[in-house]
């Protein structure tokens, strides 16, 4: 690697930051690590290939007998420019992000569920209740997190083998991006709802359960739902399957 | 032409080079250069996610394998991806056969007396 020989500083003495030679392929992937958002797993599979490749190519240009400092920028030209990249490599991350966030919701939506088992079903009748508004929001939110995560389901099957077939929507970032958002949104609600009733309930080891789960379940959605609201606002060309 | 040419064939390609056996990715760019006696060239930069897209519709899987002190990630084709090629390879003949028959009417069987 260019980078493990430093050159002789011209003053003479020990090399500083500014006199090791820079890496052309390290940079170019450097740059194109920064403009990239997604996952952070696929992101680094990426970024992992591209640079197995890019050394595939120094040393194919060594081999021919080209100089291994112009074996690196000649490998750097073939691979193309941050920007030429950028929309195929931030395309297939999006598809990625979406898919993450969406496999979150449905992980996310049993743990709400469960919480609500728990309090209507696991308490002795009548041993315990929510106030009227509380539990008619916690109804509501529920219902809408259903409906979330059969999208979800459908947008994991869409941005799978379903691509085959049926193009991907160019929404769909964006509708997942916000959809998660507000189930996130819903999950944070829920638990402070659960918390804020604790002290009126009977059986408090029971709304704690449920609380926590909700609670869980925000945890679980938050990141992907960060992430995914940021690769939707990204200016990526039409999705392609 | 060699970049512009393989636009919209991509992934033809890519499954093509594959149907012979697993290959990484640098190897992929390799087999349609040699295969295309150097009139088309990849960029090294494109074909990693148009590889991860084909991976993604189940048209090829994929492992990471140790290579020395490196790992590489190898992709073979599936059934589907197999099925795929056939369906570009027959596509592909369609539309050779109908622009030649445009550009070379004298060839057309029909007005070759």
């Amino acid at each position: 690697m260019i980078a493990d020989d430093p050159r002789p500083s011209p003053g003479g003495g020990a090399p500083t930051a500014l006199d090791t030679p820079r890496d052309p392929v390290e940079d170019h992937l450097a740059a194109l690590g920064a403009a990239l958002h997604g996952p952070p797993a696929a992101k680094a599979r990426l970024l992992e290939e591209l640079r197995g490749g890019l050394q595939d190519s120094v040393a194919a240009y060594v081999q021919a007998g080209v100089d291994r400092d112009l074996a690196a920028e000649l490998a750097v030209r073939d691979c193309g420019a941050v920007d030429d990249l950028l929309p195929s490599c931030q395309h297939e991350l999006t598809i990625a992000q979406v898919r993450q966030t969406a496999r979150a919701t449905a992980t996310a939506t049993p743990l709400l569920f469960g919480a609500w088992y728990l309090l209507h079903t696991t308490a002795p009748s009548g041993a315990w209740h929510l106030t009227h508004t509380a539990h008619l929001l916690a109804t509501r939110l529920t219902t809408f997190t259903a409906l979330a995560a059969l999208l979800a389901f459908a947008v994991i099957a869409l941005t799978g083998t379903l691509a085959r077939w049926i193009p991907t929507p160019s929404r769909l970032p964006r509708t997942v991006a916000w959809t998660s958002t507000v189930v996130t949104a819903s999950m944070a609600v829920c638990t402070l709802v659960l918390a804020t009733t604790m002290p009126l309930t009977d059986h408090w080891p029971l709304t704690t359960l449920a609380t926590l789960l909700t609670a869980a379940s925000h945890a679980v959605t938050a990141g992907p739902a960060r992430a995914s609201r940021l690769c939707a606002r990204l200016p990526v060309p039409a999705l392609r399957p | 032409m060699r970049q512009n040419a393989v636009r919209g064939h991509l992934d033809g390609l890519l499954l093509a080079v594959l149907e012979t056996g697993p290959l990484h990715g640098y190897a992929v760019i390799t087999a349609v250069q040699q295969r295309s006696n150097g009139m088309l060239e990849l960029r090294t930069g494109t074909i990693y996610p148009a590889l991860n897209r084909l991976e993604r519709l189940g048209f090829l899987r994929s492992t990471w394998e140790a290579d020395g002190e490196r790992r590489r990630r190898r992709y073979e084709l599936t059934d589907a991806g197999r099925h795929t090629l056939a369906a570009e390879r027959t596509a592909w003949r369609e539309f050779t056969t109908a622009i030649g028959s445009v550009l070379n009417p004298a060839a057309r069987p029909g007005l070759a007396s």
